[in-house]
């Protein structure tokens, strides 16, 4: 692993003990009371499983124009965030909607398109797994719609029918909320850095495994 | 005699029923409330031909309460307490549980998706030691 990785460990980690003790000095949100206080890991988790999204896009693209096995190896693990932080997402988001909507789950247009996005990237997932030969070609394209989808979901709140709050809450939070905020995305963003390092490591050694194994038998045979 | 009388009467009410909801509205014609003051809910003003007692009695009704007995309305008056035990359970439910639940989630699957890389990460790496191990003894041999 690189030098930078277990500082920035650490403070990954002390900005996550100390988070809590950051949000509880946010006021509470005239109409919501308490429960907006999920907000504060809801959002950054919703801007890593977008940002992850992305960068497995990215990396598809750039694995099928070079044919480079680190793009790759990129997009696998950039998949896996988007799972993780998408289900954190779409856990959080209910939690909060049954107090503050009083419904767990309304099919509006951002969280139907979140969960297609979660969806794709648990078939790029499933793709890699079980699709044998080849099959990272095919899920670098299921990839691409993945990325696609990403423009959808962030300006959906502005043009359909919805309850939820639009893209216009963070730039208008007062500092007392917006501290706090920008806080936990710094916080969310670390961890995403670190995991995707950590994941791209276990792609990079696990390839240099099946290597390994291969010389090993041609050095029997 | 009588009959004028009558007229006359029907008359000013009709003038009192109609010209107090229309006052109502120039009242509260946004140019002339003062700030912070709620309109009155008057329902708009028709002018239906009335040609006796039962669409008189129409006519009443549609035009709602006037204006100053508007203004004799009293809040209603609060008869019980209710306990918030005994509230809708979605009205009762509160906010800390799920808050607490939020959070837990959060840092228990975070957490554990850390701990399942680094456990794949550590058995690939010992995977490799104990294969460069033995690709050196078989090179020896």
């Amino acid at each position: 692993m690189p030098a930078w990785f277990t500082p920035a460990a650490l403070v990954c980690g002390l900005l996550f003990a100390a988070s809590p003790l950051v949000i509880a000095t946010a006021p509470y949100e005239s109409t919501m009371g308490l429960v907006q206080k999920i907000f504060y890991y809801h959002m950054p988790s919703a801007w890593m499983f977008l940002i992850a999204s992305i960068v497995c896009g990215v990396s598809s693209v750039r694995f099928l124009a070079t044919g480079d096995a680190r793009h790759d190896r990129t997009a696998w693990a950039a998949a896996e965030m988007t799972v993780l932080f998408g289900l954190v997402t779409l856990v959080t988001g209910p939690l909060w909607a049954r107090k503050a909507w009083g419904t767990w789950w309304v099919w509006d247009a951002r969280i139907t398109s979140s969960l297609v996005g979660w969806m794709i990237a648990w078939a790029y997932l499933i793709l890699r797994k079980y699709g044998g030969a080849g099959s990272e070609k095919l899920a670098a394209g299921l990839a691409l719609f993945g990325m696609a989808n990403v423009p959808f979901i962030y300006i959906s709140v502005n043009y359909w029918r919805t309850i939820h709050p639009a893209t216009t809450v963070v730039p208008r939070l007062p500092v007392s909320m917006g501290f706090p905020l920008w806080y936990c995305v710094i916080a969310f963003l670390l961890l995403f850095v670190l995991l995707l390092k950590l994941r791209s490591r276990v792609a990079e050694q696990a390839a240099r495994l099946d290597a390994l194994y291969l010389a090993l038998d041609e050095q029997r045979s | 005699m009588m009959l004028l009388l009558r007229a006359l009467s029907a008359s000013l009410v009709i003038l009192v029923v109609l010209v107090a909801p229309l006052a109502a509205q120039q009242r509260d014609r946004p140019d002339r409330r003062p700030p912070g003051v709620v309109p009155p809910n008057v329902p708009p003003l028709t002018l239906p031909v009335v040609h006796g007692d039962n669409e008189w009695l129409e006519l009443r009704g549609r035009l709602g309460r006037p204006a100053f007995l508007q203004a004799q309305a009293k809040p209603t008056q609060q008869e019980e307490f209710t306990p918030v035990s005994e509230l809708p359970p979605e009205e009762q439910l509160a906010a800390a549980p799920l808050l607490i639940g939020a959070y837990a989630f959060v840092l228990a699957v975070l957490f554990g998706y850390l701990v399942t890389v680094s456990r794949r990460l550590s058995a690939i790496t010992r995977d490799i030691n104990r294969l460069t191990a033995e690709m050196k003894t078989a090179g020896r041999g």
